[in-house]
């Protein structure tokens, strides 16, 4: 929809309004996921540790030594799984890896994911790592990249980063090499409208072009502008340069349309 | 308007709304004041607006996307589902859990009822081949009894119950998290505890222990079963949603009742943290057999009329997200 590069989901908001958000690709859904247990495993290490530590404290028996191993084991995995509910949930969908990769969950319907729903892809997240790590393979083929614990959910994992900024959307100013005024009125402008008029300041703005193939592409916008005017066989406008001949409908529909 | 006009008459507000982006903290504003979300939602819906505009007379025009990201980081921060505050725990006990379980209620039986079957199936397989007792409970279990070592109280009964806890509660979102693979890991969890239970029970009836075998499971038991059975109906639920959706999509079948089902085993597992501590302090103890299964019964009787009584009559307020209707995703 908006940028090609990315796939989409369309949400409608309340305003009737639709909103595209990029879908979070396979690639950076798995490097947020790298980044993310460079800083979970060490924190599992630790919570271990000092799960331990405090163990062999108070640890008296041998068989509270075996509980205390074992508890060891499943305590890790909390301590693993829980690192990625307690990120999302305080930030509001972002461990610091979809951080990193200007990633964000949101639910389906595009409003912020909230507990429950972050609860239930993170429950759902042994499933798609344990089980031989299933989730990618959801990932691989659901067409928005979702896994199962996004699917159960409802939530998506986005693109949050701001890809165009305000100065780079704003095209530089026209520049008219031909002609400082506007010329006289051309008929048939009523054909034409915003569309050729974008058209022709990005034409106009484009910087570094050579003359040669600003001359080429202008003939090529100047016929087509011809054809769209409609103006009859022997009109004066025909035998304008092309490039003065753009300058001058731009600078008219300009006006028009101020 | 042309765009280079459109553009310079309202970029002011799109880079307020981008500035007020920033100040949102952990992807919410709750900490501006409401004048500061007023104006955040007249700026959202100012340049949605613009938007829409944009993409009626400018599609391929770069500007565009811009609106259309703007609006899209802005968007989650107003929208969003009610928020979950330490306030909304009590009356989450009192009132929504029991009416979850109670919604849930025809998959906690169906949960139930394949515990029951692998307890039976457990208890039979004994009753009919005596001679496999050896191999499906541990000997060292009789030796035990017969030793009277059992019920003579565990050491370092706090790390036992930290075990216990933390082995059931994995338990319990596992039931849960294995309805997303149609509820297959989760059938097998409630039919091998039953047989566990029923293989069990069985040879210890065999060799006469009956009493102090019941005494050593019924007073942590009835919560811990209980909550497997919960579990176990949730997992059911997503099972089923994802198997018949009915009227919906299945994926929308499945989120409707997923963050029900989620907060039901959450709820329930962390009744588990009683139940562990039961089975570590009351159950292997020293304490007579009658007293060990009143405790059983007493935790049974306010279980039952807590989840089945607590939270009936008019609902004052919706205090959950999923009281109201799920939405449907456009």
């Amino acid at each position: 929809m908006e940028s090609g590069q990315f796939d989409t989901i369309s949400v409608r908001t309340s305003d009737n309004v639709t909103l595209g958000y990029n879908i979070a690709g396979l690639g950076s859904r798995l490097v947020a996921q790298i980044l993310d247990n460079l800083l979970a495993i060490p924190l599992t290490l630790i919570a271990v540790l000092l799960y331990g530590a405090i163990a062999s404290v108070f640890v008296t028996s041998a068989e509270g030594a075996t509980f205390a191993d074992a508890g060891a084991g499943f305590f890790a995995g909390f301590a693993y799984f829980g690192y990625f509910f307690v990120a999302e949930a305080v930030t509001g969908g972002k461990t610091p890896g979809k951080s990193a990769m200007g990633l964000r969950v949101i639910r389906v319907d595009g409003s912020a994911a909230d507990f429950g729903a972050l609860a239930v892809r993170n429950v759902i997240r042994v499933i798609d790592v344990v089980v031989v790590l299933i989730g990618i393979v959801v990932m691989f083929f659901q067409p928005q990249t979702r896994r199962l614990g996004d699917l159960g959910a409802g939530t998506i994992v986005v693109r949050d980063r701001a890809t165009v900024t305000l100065a780079s959307a704003v095209a530089p100013p026209p520049v008219m090499l031909r002609t400082p005024d506007a010329g006289p009125p051309i008929d048939g402008l009523d054909h034409i409208g915003s569309f050729e008029h974008d058209a022709l300041r990005v034409f106009l703005s484009r910087p570094g072009l050579s003359q040669k193939l600003r001359a080429d592409l202008a003939a090529d916008i100047a016929r087509r502008l011809l054809d769209r005017l409609g103006l009859p066989p022997g009109a004066p406008e025909r035998l304008w340069p092309p490039e003065l001949l753009i300058e001058r409908v731009y600078l008219q529909l300009d006006q028009r349309h101020r | 308007m042309t765009l280079d006009v459109f553009i310079a008459e309202r970029q002011g507000r799109w880079a307020a709304l981008e500035a007020a982006i920033k100040t949102a903290k952990r992807g919410r504003l709750r900490n501006q004041s409401a004048s500061d979300i007023e104006r955040f939602g007249l700026l959202l819906r100012q340049t949605s607006s613009d938007l829409a505009i944009a993409r009626r007379d400018h599609p391929d025009a770069p500007i565009t996307e811009y609106l259309n990201t703007l609006c899209a980081r802005a968007h989650p921060l107003l929208y969003r589902g009610r928020a979950w505050r330490l306030g909304a725990i009590g009356p989450f006990f009192a009132t929504a859990l029991p009416r979850s379980f109670r919604a849930a209620g025809p998959y906690i039986v169906a949960s139930l009822a394949l515990l029951l079957i692998g307890f039976i199936a457990g208890w039979v397989a004994v009753d009919v081949r005596p001679d496999l007792r050896a191999s499906l409970v541990p000997p060292s279990l009789f030796d035990e009894m017969a030793r009277g070592q059992i019920g003579t109280g565990v050491q370092d009964a706090p790390f036992a119950a930290a075990f216990i806890i933390q082995n059931n509660i994995r338990v319990a979102l596992i039931c849960f998290a294995g309805g997303m693979l149609l509820g297959i890991p989760t059938a097998f969890v409630l039919l091998s505890n039953g047989w566990m239970l029923g293989t069990v029970a069985a040879a210890v009836r065999l060799g006469g222990y009956d009493v102090q075998f019941w005494s050593l499971i019924v007073p942590h038991g009835v919560l811990e079963l209980s909550v497997i059975v919960i579990s176990g109906g949730t997992g059911l639920m997503l099972g089923d949603a994802i198997l018949r959706p009915r009227h919906l999509r299945r994926a929308d079948a499945l989120a409707r009742v997923a963050v029900r089902a989620v907060l039901l085993v959450l709820g329930a597992a962390s009744l588990l943290i009683i139940a562990g501590t039961l089975e570590a302090f009351v159950s292997p103890s020293g304490l007579p057999d009658g007293v060990k299964l009143a405790v059983g019964a007493a935790v049974g009787v306010l279980l039952y009329s807590w989840l089945l009584l607590a939270g009936r009559g008019p609902r004052r307020r919706r205090m959950f997200r999923f009281d109201r209707p799920a939405e449907t995703p456009a």
